[in-house]
């Protein structure tokens, strides 16, 4: 029997470090990666951006805006959908 | 697609060794995606700017392999002469198999990293089509919602 972290597992990775001008910029990102007995799936995204001039290393995070926007559009219609059903149900009650 | 008639056991072992071969060949480049240089693109220089641009990548794939054997079918009365004519085969089985797949890979902008004069910054890649379709949908479903439900409301008042 294969172990779960056998089947998914999830790291984070650097890629290959660009230095501009003394600023080196080392790209990060996270991937999932699931492997089936007869299939796979890979889901790999940016995490952060590590900058490292004059010796200090700073971490800008990579924000994927597009994806925040389509959450928050799903969490408003829930919460929309269930603020009406629970008024539904009130009005339901007889007084 | 491949596929066998009259497969041998020694054919059918082959079969499968091939299969085994081209699945293996998948799942490496479906787990291709999952190095960092996927993600992130070659630096470009424009002006004083060095720009990489980072996507999300997804990709999956599948496959699946089958075979199988029975006896040879008896031939029938309406059948032409030649093959009547043929000798028997009831006592050779004849069998069959193949193997397919299928696999897939998207990617999508979410961001452009800039180096330049003033230090380096992050700048979002806004998709506007799929978050206004996004919005589309949610607002049909709440206004649906919203419609049915008064309908109902109406309904047990009357």
């Amino acid at each position: 029997m294969r172990s779960l972290m056998d089947i998914a597992g999830a790291r984070e990775a650097s890629a290959e470090p660009v230095t501009v001008d003394g600023v080196t910029v080392t790209p990060r990102s996270r991937t999932l990666v699931v492997r089936l007995p007869k299939g796979g799936f890979v889901w790999n995204r940016p995490t952060a951006v590590l900058v490292e001039q004059d010796g200090r290393v700073r971490r800008i995070p990579i924000i994927d805006v597009t994806r925040v926007a389509q959450m928050g559009l799903l969490g408003l219609a829930l919460l929309t959908a269930g603020a009406s059903l629970r008024r539904a149900r009130r009005t339901e009650v007889p007084a | 697609m491949t596929d066998s008639r009259d497969a041998s056991p020694g054919e059918s072992d082959s079969l499968l060794d091939g299969a085994g071969e081209q699945a293996s060949k998948m799942l490496e480049r479906i787990l291709a995606a999952a190095q960092p240089g996927a993600v992130f693109g070659q630096p470009v220089q424009s002006g004083s700017y060095t720009l990489i641009t980072a996507a999300e990548v997804t990709s999956g794939g599948g496959f699946g392999a089958g075979m199988g054997r029975g006896p040879a079918p008896k031939p029938d009365a309406g059948q032409s002469p030649s093959a009547e004519a043929a000798p028997t085969t009831a006592e050779q089985p004849i069998g069959g198999g193949g193997y397919g797949g299928g696999g897939g890979a998207m990617s999508r902008p979410v961001a452009i990293v800039a180096i330049g004069p003033n230090g380096v910054t992050v700048r979002p890649v806004v998709d506007v089509t799929k978050l206004a379709l996004a919005a589309l949908t949610a607002s049909a479903a709440m206004l649906r919602l919203r419609r049915t439900m008064r309908r109902v409301r109406k309904a047990r008042a009357d």
